[in-house]
């Protein structure tokens, strides 16, 4: 009993490091599988995969150009987050400085039950409504498009950027907003001009998060996109994002075909791309100022 | 003692997590006695099924015959595609493989030891909207006009009969590597690569949502779907045959393939009751409850 009393704190220390440890080595273990997996896709050479306009697995000899889904993650990406960017982060304003409590205290749980709902009733809901209404409007042949995708993607990261940048404004202290009404400057330039950029940095931690979110989205886009294997040329064209391909064709690849690992490199391709957004929000938004800790 | 309470909580937890990892290491030292089937992923949900209800009917072999041991049935279904299932078989990885395709003579010529059993068809129909005028004007198609609708040659309704108007088509097909889209490649395009324009939706059952929500789509649309949805979806006739439950089992409907399962010739007491029960009128019922043509017996 003594022992275990002394030692209690080096054996929870130990446990913990060991779970985390457990967890960066799971990271790994992904990494390692997928391009291992993707090894001979990656053969054909690193370049011609991903600039390669053609994906035809399934040809003599197999094409697995990645150009047009590469394009087709970005543009619908893109396109969601210029969607939801600035909505996102004038009701983070709003709410934040501006509005009554009884109406954030409704706005804030609506967004929170937002982030609930399962991607895949989003491209239900989407191929539904979406899709039907370009169909009926007769504006186009064919409803489903990368800017139905956007749409989608954006009310699915709405709720991530609204919180993010309402607690980056929240946590700037009092102090700032007392010094500056003080001043006799307006609350809409003391909010744009002042509090905006002091929480600039979480804010586009935030919105960077919200980014990688939309650009892994698969269930929601797999819907909307349309699948074709054509390079989208405008926003209301057709495209097959990443992980609408993968989704789409690894249920029926034969195990060890040139579909099967080129579809591995895509996912590699995916993974690096989210990583690095996600690396990238890390080493931006480490605190620079000095942060005591409890060691 | 709360101290004492969390650290033991810790190791515990610790040594759960380890213990599952060893248990899943020590091999049981007892004979398998599971059967273990797999192949196509178009047959494999209709034999998953079948295997449901056979274990949920009859629990242990001795209920099924009374010769066999009392042990809990146990069927394992996988898919892995329908080369998967005639590769498994050859090596008999696998006591039955799934093949929703014709068998190639090289693959049989491997495939000496095991017997064939065709269960049933599935046939693609060439679907439209119900609001089609092409159901009027021509409801018969050839084999060549769907091919070049499929491949772009023919882009609008207009340039596919005069009468019609002149909308462009919006091709619904299936994920390229899929057995669908294989079929109605081997069977119609020849090799001639589809159209980049098509939208590949990810189910036969969006395939069927597609054609029925878009006034000018075209897809190939599982045959048991059109069936759920009378009304809701046109068919059209390829080379003046419909394809009706006896077109396509005897054969005359072109655009079906077969449901084959590759069997040992020679299978064992439980993969011969097994055998029995997919060949019997409920393994039937699965079959057409899913859509699939089931063979005709003779």
């Amino acid at each position: 009993m003594h022992f275990i009393s002394k030692n209690a704190d080096s054996v929870i220390t130990l446990a913990s490091a060991a779970i985390a440890a457990a967890m960066a080595l799971l990271l790994l273990t992904i990494f390692t599988f997928i391009a291992q997996e993707s090894l001979p896709a990656w053969q054909q050479g690193v370049l011609a995969i991903l600039t390669g306009s053609e994906w035809q697995p399934l040809a003599e000899p197999p094409q697995l150009g990645l150009l047009i889904m590469l394009a087709s993650t970005l543009w619908s990406a893109l396109g969601a987050m210029l969607i939801a960017a600035p909505l996102g982060v004038c009701c983070a304003i709003f709410l934040a400085e501006f509005a009554p409590d009884w109406l954030t205290a409704i706005i804030k749980p609506v967004l929170t039950m937002l982030t609930g709902i399962p991607s895949v009733v989003y491209g239900f809901l989407g191929a539904a409504v979406l899709v039907r209404f370009f169909e009926i409007k007769r504006l186009l042949a064919s409803g489903e498009s990368l800017f139905c995708a956007s749409l989608v993607l954006a009310i699915m990261v709405i709720p991530y950027i609204v919180t993010g940048c309402y607690s980056a404004l929240r946590s700037i202290p009092a102090e700032y907003r007392i010094a500056v009404l003080s001043m006799g400057i307006s609350k809409p330039y003391a909010a744009i001009h002042v509090l905006l950029p002091m929480a600039r940095k979480s804010m586009i931690s935030a919105i960077s998060l919200a980014f990688g979110r939309a650009a892994g989205e698969t269930m929601a886009v797999l819907m909307l996109a349309g699948n074709t294997l054509l390079l989208p040329t405008s926003w209301f064209a057709k495209g097959e994002p990443l992980s609408a391909l993968i989704a789409l064709e690894l249920g029926s690849a034969t195990v060890g075909s040139p579909q099967y690992h080129g579809l591995f490199a895509a996912g590699l391709v995916l993974l690096a791309f989210i990583s690095v957004i996600n690396l990238t929000i890390y080493f931006s938004s480490r605190d620079s100022r000095n942060v005591a800790r409890l060691k | 003692m709360k101290k004492l309470f969390v650290v033991l909580l810790s190791v515990i937890m610790m040594v759960i997590v380890g213990g599952c990892g060893s248990q899943t290491t020590k091999a049981p030292a007892t004979k398998d006695n599971s059967i273990k089937i797999g192949g196509s992923s178009t047959m494999a949900p209709v034999i998953a099924k079948c295997a449901d209800d056979f274990t949920e009917k009859f629990h242990t072999w001795k209920k099924v015959n009374d010769r066999l041991p009392d042990e809990p049935i146990v069927i394992f279904v996988a898919t892995g595609g329908s080369g998967f299932g005639v590769k498994s078989a050859m090596n008999n990885t696998v006591d039955m493989g799934l093949v929703s395709r014709d068998v190639k003579e090289a693959e049989k010529a491997k495939l000496t030891n095991h017997t064939l059993y065709t269960l049933g068809y599935d046939a693609l129909t060439i679907a439209v909207n119900p609001q089609n005028p092409v159901l009027t004007v021509k409801p018969d198609i050839t084999n060549d006009e769907i091919k070049k609708i499929f491949s772009g040659e023919i882009k609008t309704w207009n340039q596919l009969d005069p009468n019609l108007p002149n909308r462009p088509i919006v091709l619904a097909i299936r994920d390229l590597g899929g057995g669908a889209s294989q079929v109605f490649d081997e069977l119609i395009m020849k090799g001639t690569p589809i159209a980049k324009e098509a939208v590949q939706l990810p189910s036969m059952g969006a395939l069927a949502g597609k054609v029925m929500d878009n006034a000018d789509a075209i897809g190939y649309v599982s045959v048991g779907l059109v069936e759920q949805n009378k009304g809701k979806i046109g068919v059209l006739s390829v080379e003046g045959i419909q394809p009706t439950t006896e077109n396509i089992a005897s054969g005359k409907y072109k655009i079906a393939r077969p449901l084959i399962v590759i069997a040992k010739a020679t299978p064992d007491d439980r993969e011969q009751q097994f055998l029995n029960y997919l060949q019997s009128e409920k393994g039937v019922k699965a079959l057409s409850s899913m859509g699939f043509v089931p063979v005709q017996a003779k």
